[in-house]
This record gives structure tokens, sequence and C-alpha cells, in this order.
């Protein structure tokens, strides 16, 4: 709490967490920092693109800088949850630091496993939700998968910033993704998507942020179909 | 032709053509069968192989499935996976190498998602040859993953297959190796039977065969075998090989299916080996079935043929065999028995034609003399005797002359018939000896016997004849002979009797035994005839000439030819001492011949050309009866280059009468020949002028008896000038014989008889000294008035 970021940008982070019904501690603790927030924080709308030109829906946003990464906090409640031998959501994005839960609510058991140098693991067979959440101390790609379930993939991205966003999220346009009150300054936009090959790094291109809103466009190429 | 060889010939002929035809059809049969057998054979191996190929393939991609299964199960496991991305390498290459080792993974990689190749593991090594074979397979595999590749590593085709790696998302590759080996090819073999080998070729033109469930000889020859090859041949028979490439990576290699034409074709050669004895077995029986068919056939023809030689040795006695069966060789026997039946009839005829005098019916001379020879062959009984009893008919010619032929023919047949009953005994025998006389063959004990016998003969005789109106008186000589008492052999004891019968005739006896005193020439006969035919191949006979002269005008010279012996031992030996043996004999007639060969010899000489001679050559009966004689005489003449016209042939009265139509008839030929003819000893026989007439006689030589008796006055003047006239009167010159003073030879000239020979004119010369008593004392007769 005390490396909380100096930028508060009430408004927009209420709007902003409302696309996330699962992250009401976030929310508070976000609502808890309004009260430090100084200066205005600007909204970034970016546009992900495949080489050809269309939308790309299912990418990850995000902005880094060292401001940003001390602004970050490990997330609260958060989890990747099991439910028709799926990982839910497939994409799940998490501040360092973050303990993930992995509640399984499928009848049969899983065996959640991750080889990702960013976070190895590995949940024996199991029930229910393990007693002990998952932490995520170190920003990278962190793929799971299943051993019982070849067919289960999910994603867990752990990033050293708290302005994150996808893009194509349900009643968004596709392919776009808004990043809400975020502080002015230096960013590095990168983006990343679970098409990109195994082990490929997030794209990063450098973004300005001022004190208004403005939008990017990102060309993602190499995607997987 | 042999029996050998018509066996030989025939059942060899038979079964051979037979048998060379079956087994020509069997041989064709088998040839076809057997092309055919290892023509479908190749078919099937063929097919075989195709399938082989087929499943061979089948079988590489099943096992690359399997592979791949295999290889992923290993990819997904949780401990591999972990230990891969544990990031150590040499973490990770053991347990590359440990989990391809629980799949058999001779080749064990790991690649990134790159293809870049991270970890490897081989337990075989070679890692330099296989990092570069690696970096042809990989590519290929990332083309088609689902798909392997076969690539040769370390002299090895290995199977590759690439597998992701999942966690779960594909986070690199795991490329698995394995060899196409001895185990594969060994699993093929057990599958189709099918032999495979896998051939590598070495980069320098050459190859290797690293598996092969080949024996090690078969292998051999297959390493010696071109690359192309489409089959070899081994010590286990031919090889039909099919190729199948196993990789283009790297070393080019193959897998070869070979499948035995032998062992498919075993099973048809062991049908054809039964085929083959079956044949043999078969050929045997035909042979023997067929010889045998042949043997029944032939077995009768050599019968045939043992039978004609008896038929043409005349054995007729012997009927054929096999007339019994029905088929043709029965004809034949039939036929031959038939032939041999009506040979014997016929050969019985001529031989009874040969053997039988046809006037009487009884045996001839021939069938005898042939009686009499067997009878002393087979018939040497001791204490038994065997005589020959010859009877001549007293006066027959005359009977034969006053009475006819005819009639005498009668008398022959009524003697026969009379003498039949005489002839009892078995093998006694009567037969026609010649003109008038009869001959018995009797088997007696002692001579007392044979004369009871010619007693009973005489008797029999006693019956005059009647014939018509005539009344004959039968006389008869008869004269016997014994064996062994008086001869050793058939002739001499016929010889003997016909000796004594004509002592009984001399004697006026009715019969007579022989004895020596008859015959006092007897005991020197034998050496006599040896001596003659000594006498003419050793030149001891001389010719004599004894000249006529021409009593009415001076005509050409003549004379008769005589015939002397200059017997070295015994000197000049006198014409009666032999020319009646010759006679006897029959040898007078080579006498004859040498006479008139030798005056033939004297005429063609120069000087008795010159002096015109004629000569006179006497002739015998036995010449004239001799049907070659005009012959003889022709073939001398024709020799010696002499005309027929200078000889005059003298025959006796009685050398006509023995045969008269026979003498009459070489008499008529003799004089065709040109050849003039003279009657011998005229008047001393009972010839007729009338029948003289007849003859073809140019001269009558008046017998010296009634020359010599003119000069003791009586008839016989009387005789000489009538016989003169009645000469002159047919036509005839008359010679007179014996003039032995000048005082007759006149008296003969004035009875105007032609010519005249005599001591008075000269005695009989050697031939050589003829020619000059003609030029000096002789010429004085010849110029006589």
């Amino acid at each position: 709490m005390t490396a909380w970021s100096p930028v508060g940008c009430a408004t927009n982070r209420a709007m902003h967490a409302g696309f996330h019904t699962r992250v009401a501690p976030r929310a508070l603790a976000l609502a808890f920092g309004l009260s430090a927030a100084v200066g205005w924080c600007a909204s970034v709308q970016v546009d992900v693109r495949d080489g050809a030109g269309q939308p790309v829906s299912g990418a990850v946003v995000f902005l880094e800088s060292t401001e940003a990464q001390r602004a970050a906090r490990p997330l609260q409640g958060v989890e990747m949850a099991q439910e028709k031998k799926q990982f839910v959501p497939g994409v799940l994005v998490v501040t360092t630091g973050t303990e993930v839960h992995f509640p399984n609510r499928d009848a049969v058991r899983h065996h959640v496993y991750s080889f990702s140098p960013a976070k190895k693991f590995e949940l024996k067979l199991y029930k229910g939700t393990p007693a002990n959440p998952v932490l995520f101390d170190r920003p990278g790609v962190v793929v799971l998968g299943c051993n019982i379930h070849d067919q289960m993939v999910g994603w867990i991205l752990v990033v050293d910033t708290p302005y994150f966003a996808q893009s194509g999220m349900p009643g968004q346009p596709a392919g776009q993704a808004v990043l809400g009150d975020v502080p002015p300054g230096t960013y590095q936009l990168r983006t990343w998507h679970p098409g990109l090959p195994v082990g490929a790094a997030a794209l990063a291109q450098p973004l300005v942020v001022g004190s208004a809103a403005l939008s990017a466009e990102v060309t993602l190429t190499g995607l997987a179909p | 032709m042999t029996l050998r060889g018509l066996r030989h010939s025939l059942v060899a002929r038979l079964v051979g053509m037979s048998l060379l035809l079956l087994l020509a059809v069997q041989l064709a049969g088998f040839a076809v069968v057997r092309a055919s057998i290892e023509r479908n054979a190749r078919a099937q191996i063929a097919r075989e192989l195709d399938t082989d190929g087929r499943v061979w393939q089948r079988l590489l991609e099943q096992k690359a499935e399997r592979l791949r299964q295999g290889s992923a199960l290993l990819a997904a496991d949780y401990g591999f996976r972990s230990a891969v991305s544990s990031g150590d390498t040499q973490t990770i290459e053991s347990a590359l190498e440990n989990h391809g080792a629980r799949i058999g993974a001779a080749v064990t990689a790991l690649l990134d998602t790159r293809l870049a190749v991270r970890a490897i593991s081989s337990p075989g090594g070679g890692m330099k040859q296989l990092s570069a074979t690696l970096a042809q397979v990989v590519p290929a595999l990332a083309a088609e993953p689902a798909g392997s590749q076969i690539a040769v590593v370390n002299g090895l085709p290995h199977q590759f297959v690439m597998v992701p790696l999942r966690a779960p998302l594909v986070i690199g590759w795991v490329l698995m190796g394995f060899p196409v080996g001895q185990p594969l090819a060994e699993e093929m073999r057990q599958l189709l039977a099918v032999d495979v080998a896998v051939r590598v070729a070495d980069g320098q033109g050459g190859f290797s065969v690293p598996v092969s469930t080949l024996p090690e000889a078969s292998l051999k020859t297959l390493r010696a075998a071109g690359s192309g090859v489409g089959e070899i041949e081994t010590q286990r028979g031919t090889l039909l090989v099919r190729r199948s490439a196993l990789s283009h990576l790297g070393a080019p290699s193959e897998a070869l299916l070979l499948r035995s034409v032998d062992e498919l074709v075993a099973p048809y050669r062991q049908l054809q080996w039964l085929l083959a004895v079956i044949t043999a077995a078969g050929l045997l029986l035909f042979a023997l079935g067929s010889s045998a068919m042949a043997r029944r056939v032939t077995t009768p023809l050599r019968a045939l043929l043992v039978a004609t030689r008896l038929l043409s040795k005349g054995n007729y006695s012997v009927p054929m065999e096999h007339t019994g069966r029905n088929d043709e060789v029965g004809d034949l026997a039939r036929s031959f028995d038939h032939m041999r039946l009506d040979i014997a009839r016929q050969q019985s005829e001529i031989r009874d034609l040969a053997y039988r005098d046809r006037l009487t019916g009884v045996p001839n001379r021939e069938r005898f003399r042939g009686a009499v020879m067997d009878a002393l062959r087979t018939d040497p009984v001791l204490g038994h005797r065997l005589a020959v009893l010859v009877l001549d008919l007293d006066r027959f010619k005359h009977v034969n002359d006053v009475l006819g032929y005819a009639f005498g023919d009668r008398l022959l047949q009524a003697v026969a018939g009379r003498l039949q009953p005489m002839v009892g005994e078995p093998g006694d025998m009567l037969a026609r000896h010649g003109g008038n006389e009869f001959a018995l063959l009797l088997h007696v004990t002692d001579a007392q016997a044979v004369l009871q016998i010619a007693e009973r003969i005489a008797r029999a005789f006693e019956t005059p004849l009647h014939f018509d109106d005539q009344t004959v008186d039968l006389s008869a000589s008869m004269g016997i002979a014994l064996w062994p008492d008086h001869a050793v052999d058939a002739d001499m004891l016929i010889n003997r009797a016909e000796i004594a019968m004509y002592g009984a005739k001399k004697r006026l006896a009715v019969a007579l035994l022989y004895d020596p005193a008859l015959d006092s020439s007897s005991a020197q006969t034998l050496s006599l005839l040896g001596d003659l035919r000594r006498a003419v191949e050793q030149g001891e006979l001389r010719l004599y000439l004894q000249p006529k002269v021409a009593l009415q005008r001076g005509a050409g010279a003549a004379a008769e030819a005589l015939l002397r012996w200059q017997h070295p031992q015994r000197g000049l030996v006198p014409p009666m001492e032999f020319i009646p043996f010759a006679e006897q004999t029959g040898f007078v007639r080579q006498l004859t011949l040498w006479v008139f060969e030798q005056v033939a010899m004297l005429l063609a000489q120069t000087l008795a050309r010159a002096a015109d001679l004629h000569i006179s050559v006497n002739l015998s009966t036995r010449d004239l009866l001799d049907p070659e004689l005009s012959l003889r005489l022709g073939a001398i003449l024709e020799r010696y280059q002499v005309s027929a016209g200078s000889f005059c042939l003298e025959i006796t009265e009685s050398a006509i009468m023995d045969d008269p139509q026979r003498a009459e008839a070489m008499l008529n030929r003799l004089a065709q020949q040109g050849f003039k003819l003279s009657i011998d000893d005229f008047g001393t026989g009972y010839s007729s002028l009338a029948y003289l007439k007849r003859l073809p006689v140019n001269e009558l030589k008046i017998d010296k008896s009634f020359v010599l008796g003119m000069q003791s006055g009586g008839g016989d003047a009387q005789i000489v000038r009538s016989t003169i006239d009645l000469a002159h009167n047919l036509g005839l010159t008359v010679v007179a014989e014996g003039v032995e003073d000048a005082a007759l030879m006149e008296r003969l000239r004035a009875m105007a008889c032609d010519e005249a020979q005599g001591y008075h004119i000269s005695r009989p010369l050697p031939a050589e000294q003829f020619l000059g008593w003609h030029a000096g004392p002789g010429a004085a007769f010849v110029a006589a008035p």
C-alpha cells in the first residue's frame, strides 16, 4: 500500500473496474487511493490489428514504466477456475505478487501445472479449491495445462503494472482495448496475445501519455490462427 | 533273317515305336507342365511380392504410426516434460536417453519450436553423422508432422518421427529415430514367410546389407549381385527380388523382398517326381505288355518260319502250329498248312513220276538203285543177305521187231505182273531196269533162297502169254548177286547181278549166281577204271589211223581212227581189253570224245587240210544215247575250226538197235550237222536194209567176216556182191574191211566196192606217221586205176 501510484483517477477507474466484476477488492483499493490522487488521468484506447489489418480480440495490452511498476500492487481474491474442463477465464492478467486460487468446479479431478519459466508449479490431482493459492511473483507468461486433460490451456499473464486491458471484451468494438486513468508519463505499450509463439515476448512500443485521452494502434504479426 | 533278327526287328520295332511315342507324349506333357509350373510359380511369386511390397510399406507405416504414438505418449509424459522443462541440458539429455530407451528409440532429440536441436541422445554414437542426417530429416518431418522419414544413420536405415512437446502448448518437438533392423525383417518373415534384406549404398558405388533374414550363403550371393538385380541364384535355388525404396535422404537404401521360386515349386516338383515315377512305371508296364503282345504275334511267325524251313528241306510231315487261332495269324497258319499239304501231294506226284516206270507201273532203275542203297544202309542184320536178281527177256528185240512196239509194251506189262508176286517181303522191290530188263531186290537168308525164287520165276514164265491171237513163249535169263558175298556197295551189287545175267544168257542157263569167273576183269575193274582215267589225264592214249583207199576213182585220203593205250607197265594194251569195259562203265564216252578231239586237231593241221582227209570215228551205243553228243561234237568242231564233212561217224547195227528211236533221232541230228554216217560191221545184226533206208546214212561197212569168207568160197562172195548192189541202189557207198591181199582187193574192185581197208593196204599207223604213209607207200594205192 505504501508504493501506491500517486496518480488517482477515480471516475475512470470506477468505470474501468466496472468491467471487472470479480475484481471488487481492487476497486476498493482504487477507491481507497482516491484520497492520495494528484493530477489528471487520461484514458488510452488501443486498437489491436493483425498483419492483414483485421481487429484482433483477446489481446492483452499493458503499459510499463518504472512508475507503473512502483504503482503496481498484488491483486486480491483472484482465481483461475476450471469449469467444464476449461480454464476460466482463458487469459488471466495479474500483477506481480498476486496469489491466484484454482477452484475446481468440475466433478473430475484436475492436475494443473505450469512449466513456464515465469512460474513453475503443479497442483496435483485435486477437487474443490486447494487450500493454498499460487503466488505469481515474477512477471511473464505462464501457460497453464492440466495433466489429465491435454486440451485445457490457460494463460496467466503476470505484469508489473496496474495498467492493463484486453481487447475485444464484451461491450467493446472488436480488437479495441481501453486503458483508463493512466497517469501521464512515458510508457512502453506492450501487447501480448495467446496466439503468439510460445515464449515470445510481448510486443513493445513506446507511448507517451499526456493528460488528454489518446488512442494507439498495435499491429500483431505472427499470430497463430 | 535269323530268328533273333526277326524277333529283334519286329518286337523291337513294335515296342520301340510305341514306347517312343508314349515317351514323347509324356515328355511333352512333362515339359509343358514343368514350364507352366515355372511360369505360374514366377507369376505367383510376382503377385506375392507385390503383396509383400504393399505389406512391407504398410508395416513401415504402422511401425511409424506406432512409433509416433509411442513418441507422442512419451512427449506427453509429465515426468519427461518436467525433465525437459528443467532447462538443464544434461538432465534433458539423460531424460531423452531414458525415455527414448523406454520405447526403443535409437535416437532421441529435443527441438525447440524453431526446430533447432536443443538436446540429443544417441546411445549408438555417431553424433557427427547424426547431425547431418537430422539437418535433412527435420525439415522434411516439419513439412509433414504426421508422417515419418527414413534416413540412414551409421549404415542402418532409421525411421524418424517427430512429435510436438506440449506443456500444454507446443513448446518444442521430440524427434525419435528407430532402426529398420533385424526385428522388423524377422517380423516380416514371420508374417509372410518372405525373406527381407536391407541394402544401403555406401556412397562409393558399393553397398552393404546390414539386415537380412537370408542365410549367410545366400547373403554372400546377394552382396556379389549387382544393384539392379531382379533375381539371384543361390544354393537354395532361384530367389526373385522385389525392391522397395526406403530412403532418399542421405545414403540411398532399399529393402529387398526375396522369395524362392524353388520353395514354391518344391511341392510341384514332388508331384512331378511322382508323375515321373508313374510314367516310368507306365512305360515299363507298357513295354512288358506290348512286347508280350508283339511276342504273341511273332511267336507264331517264328513257328511259321521254322515250318517253312522244314518245307524247304522237303519235310512235309510236320503240321503247322497256331492253325486254331481266330486271328490273321491263324489265317496265315492255315494257309501255310494248306500249302504244305498241296506241296506234299505235288511232290509225291513228281516223285512218283520220277521213280516209277510209266509203262509197267513198277519202280524204275533210279528208284531201284536208291532202294538197294537204302537197304544196304539200313539193313545190316547179321546173317541176312540182300540179293539183287536181274532178269533179261530173251529175244525181246525180235518180238518187238516182228509184233510191233505196242505188243512189246503189253508183253513187258505182263512180265511185270508175273514178277510182282515174287516180291513179298517188306523192303523187297521189283523194278524195270532197262528196256527188257527187270531187277528184283530181295531180302533173303542165303543163296539157296534166291535160287528158289529164281526157279519160281522160271516156272511162272513157262506159261505162254496170250495176246489177241498171238501166243508168245517167254524165256528169260537171270543173274543173281548177293550182299555182302559179292559186292560192297549197291552199284557193284547190281553190276554183278547183270554180269551173272549175261553169263546165264551166254551159257543158256535160266539163272546163274554171280561167280568171279564170269567176270575175268572184275578183279581189275576198279583199278582199270582208275587206270583209264589216268590214261586220259596223263596222255597214255594214242591215236592210230588205218588208211582206207578208194577202189574206183582217186578220191581224197581217208582213214579210220583207232585208239591204242600205251600203258606204262603193260605196254600197248589192245583195244579188246579195255573198250568193252569202257562201254560197260560208260567211260567210253570220254574215250570217244578224246578220239574225236585228236582227229579234229589232226584235221586242223595245215598238212591235213591240204590232203583233204576224211576220217572215220567209231561211236558206241553209250555215245549214241547221250543226248548231248551232237552238242559236244559241235563244240569241238567249233574249237578247231574243222568242218563236220571231214568226219565219218561209224555206228554198229547193234548200237542202233539198243534204242532205235533215240538212236534215229540222234543220227538225224548228226546228219544235219553235216557229219557223214556209216553203218559199221554191216551184216552181223538183224537190221534190214529197209530200216536202214530210213536212216540218214551215207555208207555201209561190210563186216570183215564176210570179206574174209570170200576167199574160202561159199555164199559170202554172193552176200558181198548183193550187199554192194543193194547199197548202191539205196545211194550208199560201200567200204570193205579186212582186205588182206591184192586178189581180194581186185575182186572187190570188180564188185564195184567203193573203198577198201585192211592189212593189205596198211596196218593202223600212229597218227603222226599217217601223213607220211599217205605221201609214200599209200600213194601207190591212190594211183591205182
